[in-house]
């Protein structure tokens, strides 16, 4: 039973800029709306960290059609669900409900485009709920050192800094700053409207042009970071804090998901640390404790877990290894275990057969994901942040064509000793108090 | 998977003479399976003060078999892109795991493997437990966490449940490998065993695969289930805080004895639960403490589930200046969810909101094998999704007021926090 990903699938740009892809899937009563806008803390400039995702919150406040308290019941209210994310590259909003109701999520979306209040108190209160968010996040020694190695691997490009934004930034912007982001970049031309699930697509287009068609489309003209220079050898990062066990984490230039070496790459996490899945809804993916890196750091107690991250981007971001280290464990003796693995890696071709699980793992994954009405809205926008949908569609196959040689160059290419970036946290409390 | 809603035509249930019990239900449109499920034992056999035991010797069964050690158990899984976990919680050991079709018999053939034979190597049991006993330190750290457990211990008393099922760290430290070889000899097995499945695959070869595998296994030294002893809820209010230092952020649990989990002021209460800390942004109390006072982005209500007790509870995390704000606030919510009847609007919204949730709980593959696992342990029966409709259309204002009066007593309110040291 091989996925189709292009069966039913309608594509078309209205006169404006939108762009609307819509596919027809009939296993549910369901339908999901996605409208994703290309604007992320990628875009954001020193002193205005965290505007695109505070913009996010408040386009749950009110539009000139709805209040806020309607926009909360029409999703609710029928037993729908609807979030809304903000990435480095994107901030995308959903909308997953019983397909009769689906009117409603575009009337909405549509409205949100173009009308939103952004009423100065509300702003105030939501300045407190983000920093809430913050705070929350800060709790946790994994948040912080992420941060912090984060803000080594970048030394201008904006992936250095958090979504949420820094807290300053957050105690300094106004309500002018985030009406004129929302004005500069939720523009037709600037997004895409994605409907999955049970749908007759004439019909659903239909309704789409008649909301959003006459929503005219202002340049959009977002801040195109420069790629970033080289991770400064040999950077290394300690932090010490609060806690009850020490992390490690390593960073690792990746290429952005457009590159032909991306495919190579992902090859090389799944067999380091185990398979990513793109999924972003859907039933869990597989664990990695066959992966080199498990069976070196935790088999072998030099760590408690670990994980690996390598995510899609615009531009080259990084690849990530975290590894949970015991009380009584000493990261820097985990990270020479870690880079007798990578230098294992660099040294000698995979075998095909490494390469055959790898894909086999990846086409689970992707069947994993495939019974999900909200996943298949999910994928059809996603990839169009970064690519396009073709990405998705030819994932596998593009897996399937990477050979073990080009698996060698890539690891050699950039899983360098003096091309990364080291992070230690180091607990320094050793007991709680009840 | 067709529109309709799984019922008695057309989920199979099928019981085996070993006492085991599948129900599957198909979805066709991809190769995908999932399923979950339970077993004996949960944390509750923890004999005497070893807690963390049950966990821990759950927590071995994937580590190895006498016929497959580490390696070669978790390649067979990984090889095909499967996953196969267990867990223990209160009252029993549960399980779950995806595959491709074609590798059903392999994954459900493992589950049983590492159930029976399990094989406790020496280097994996030090492993474990310092997995184990490293992820309690974490927890340790975790304001979230730490306020829970808490609550538990305060609103629990003597009872079991006031214990955390991974344990202590002074327990888990001084569990003996023997100690989990003998648990393990005497309390799992497949008598009690329930398996839902759902995905690519029809039921009736599900049941074949199912009969040659978990409804085959034999075991003749699995135990009694152990019996849940009763519960005696606070009398008075409690308060307590867990203080953590180099935290931000607070974390806060208000709750009360939640109702029986099958019975007639449990179905009103999830209307209710809804009104008060779930529609929407999280209810009145998202409305009151994240809307309108700015001093949470985390808080909302949740009603318990299980067979035993179980707890109804808001839970916020705040700035540690405005914890007893928060408090305030919530206590005001609370009064007034006590004090006066939802309107007509509130309700109508979350019963509408109960009613179309339906079709989208049957979105997924894990989310339809979720509500077979709860049909089967709760003894709702094969249509109880047909059914639902009408016990939800039928809750009323005056029916969740006095609910709310009757579990929401002010006066014996367990409050617990954890985060920066109070003042």
């Amino acid at each position: 039973m091989p996925i189709d990903l292009n069966h039913n699938l309608h594509q078309v740009q209205l006169k404006n800029g939108l762009r609307v892809m819509l596919k027809e899937i009939h296993t549910a009563p369901v339908t999901s709306t996605w409208i994703w806008y290309g604007i992320g803390s990628r875009n954001e400039l020193p002193g205005k960290t965290g505007l695109s995702h505070w913009v996010e919150h408040m386009q749950f406040k009110g539009t000139k059609k709805f209040s806020g308290d309607e926009i909360d019941n029409l999703v609710s209210r029928v037993g729908g669900y609807s979030n809304a994310f903000t990435s480095t590259d994107w901030t995308t909003y959903f909308e997953t409900m019983p397909s009769a109701h689906l009117h409603a999520t575009l009337e909405l979306e549509s409205d949100r485009m173009a009308n939103s209040l952004f009423v100065p108190e509300e702003v105030e209160t939501e300045r407190t709920v983000i920093i809430s968010e913050r705070d929350g996040s800060e709790n946790y020694p994994e948040f912080r050192l992420d941060e912090a190695v984060q803000q080594h691997a970048f030394q201008s490009h904006p992936y250095r800094n958090e979504v949420l934004g820094a807290k300053e930034d957050l105690l300094s912007i106004t309500r002018d700053d985030l009406f004129q982001h929302y004005r500069n970049f939720y523009q037709p031309a600037n997004a895409i409207l994605c409907v999955a699930g049970d749908i007759s697509p004439e019909a659903v287009l239909q309704e789409v042009e008649g909301l959003f068609d006459e929503i005219p489309s202002i340049p959009v003209t977002p801040n195109v970071p420069a790629p970033e220079k080289q991770l400064v050898p040999g950077d290394q990062i300690e932090l010490e804090g609060p806690g009850e066990a020490h992390y490690l984490e390593v960073a690792w230039r990746c290429p952005a998901a457009s590159d032909p070496d991306f495919f190579a790459y992902s090859i090389i996490e799944s067999l380091l640390s185990g398979p990513s899945s793109l999924n972003m809804f859907g039933s869990g993916g597989i664990n990695n404790r066959t992966s080199r890196l498990y069976q070196a750091l935790v088999e072998e107690d030099y760590a408690a877990s670990v994980f690996g991250d390598l995510s899609a981007y615009i531009d080259p971001g990084v690849y990530k290894v975290f590894a949970t280290i015991r009380p009584d464990g000493d990261p820097w003796v985990a990270l020479k275990v870690l880079d007798d693995q990578i230098r294992r890696i660099t040294a000698q071709e995979l075998s095909q057969k490494e390469i055959e699980r790898a894909i086999k793992q990846a086409s689970a994954l992707f069947a994993y994901g495939s019974d999900n009405i909200t996943n298949q809205g999910f994928w059809m926008g996603y990839a169009s942040t970064f690519a396009d949908y073709q990405w998705v569609v030819e994932y596998l196959e593009r897996l399937s064509a990477v050979t073990p040689s080009q698996v060698l160059n890539t690891a050699r290419k950039y899983l360098r000793d003096d091309q990364r970036v080291v992070g230690v946290y180091r607990a320094t409390q050793t007991q709680v108090e009840s | 998977m067709n529109h309709s809603l799984p019922d008695s035509k057309t989920i199979l249930r099928e019981t085996w003479s070993n006492g085991t019990t599948l129900l599957a239900y198909p979805n066709l449109t991809s190769p995908a399976v999932y399923f979950t499920g339970y077993m004996q034992p949960g944390a509750i056999a923890d004999p005497g003060d070893n807690y963390g035991l049950a966990s821990f010797t759950t927590d071995m069964l994937m580590t190895g078999t006498k016929r497959l050690n580490f390696q070669r158990l978790h390649d067979k899984i990984e090889s095909i892109g499967a996953s196969l976990s267990l867990g223990t919680g209160h009252l029993s050991t549960t399980f779950f795991g995806q595959c491709l079709r074609e590798d059903l018999e392999t994954i459900w053939s493992l589950l049983v493997e590492v159930v029976q034979e399990p094989a406790f190597a020496e280097k994996q049991f030090k492993r474990v437990r310092n997995q184990i006993l490293t992820g309690i330190a974490i927890q340790n750290q975790d304001t979230a966490e730490m306020a829970s457990q808490a609550f538990s211990r305060a609103l629990y008393g003597s009872h079991p449940y006031a214990h955390p099922d991974i344990g202590y760290a002074q327990t888990v430290a001084g569990i003996q490998k023997e100690q989990l070889e003998s648990f393990h000899e005497t309390h799992y097995g497949p008598n009690g065993l329930v398996l839902a499945v759902c995905g690519g695959i029809e039921p009736e070869m599900a049941r074949d695969i199912f009969s040659r595998t978990i409804g085959s296994w034999q075991s003749d030294r699995q135990g009694l289930p152990t019996e849940l002893p009763p519960f005696t809820p606070p009398t008075s209010s409690i308060r307590s805080h867990v203080p953590l230092e180099g935290k931000n952020q607070s974390d806060l649990v208000i709750g009360v004895p939640a109702p029986k989990t099958v019975s007639r002021d449990y179905q009103v209460c999830s209307i209710g639960n809804s009104i008060l800390g779930k529609y929407g942004m999280m209810g009145r109390v998202g409305k009151a403490v994240r809307e309108k006072a700015g001093l949470a982005y985390e808080v909302s209500s949740h009603l318990g589930a299980g067979i035993g007790p179980t707890a109804w509870t808001i839970v916020a995390g705040v700035n540690p200046e405005n914890l007893e704000k928060a408090l305030t606030l919530l206590k005001q919510e609370l009064a007034r969810f006590r004090g006066e009847l939802v309107t007509e609007q509130e309700l109508q919204d979350v019963k509408t909101q109960a009613l179309g949730r339906l079709p989208l709980s049957i979105e997924t593959n894990a989310g339809i094998a979720s509500i077979l696992v709860s049909i089967e342990r709760y003894g709702y029966g094969l249509d109880h999704l047909r059914q639902l409709p009408a016990i939800i259309e039928s809750v009323t204002a005056e029916e969740i007021l006095l609910a709310a009066q009757r579990y929401w007593d002010l006066d014996k309110l367990v409050i617990t926090s954890a985060g920066k040291a109070l003042t």
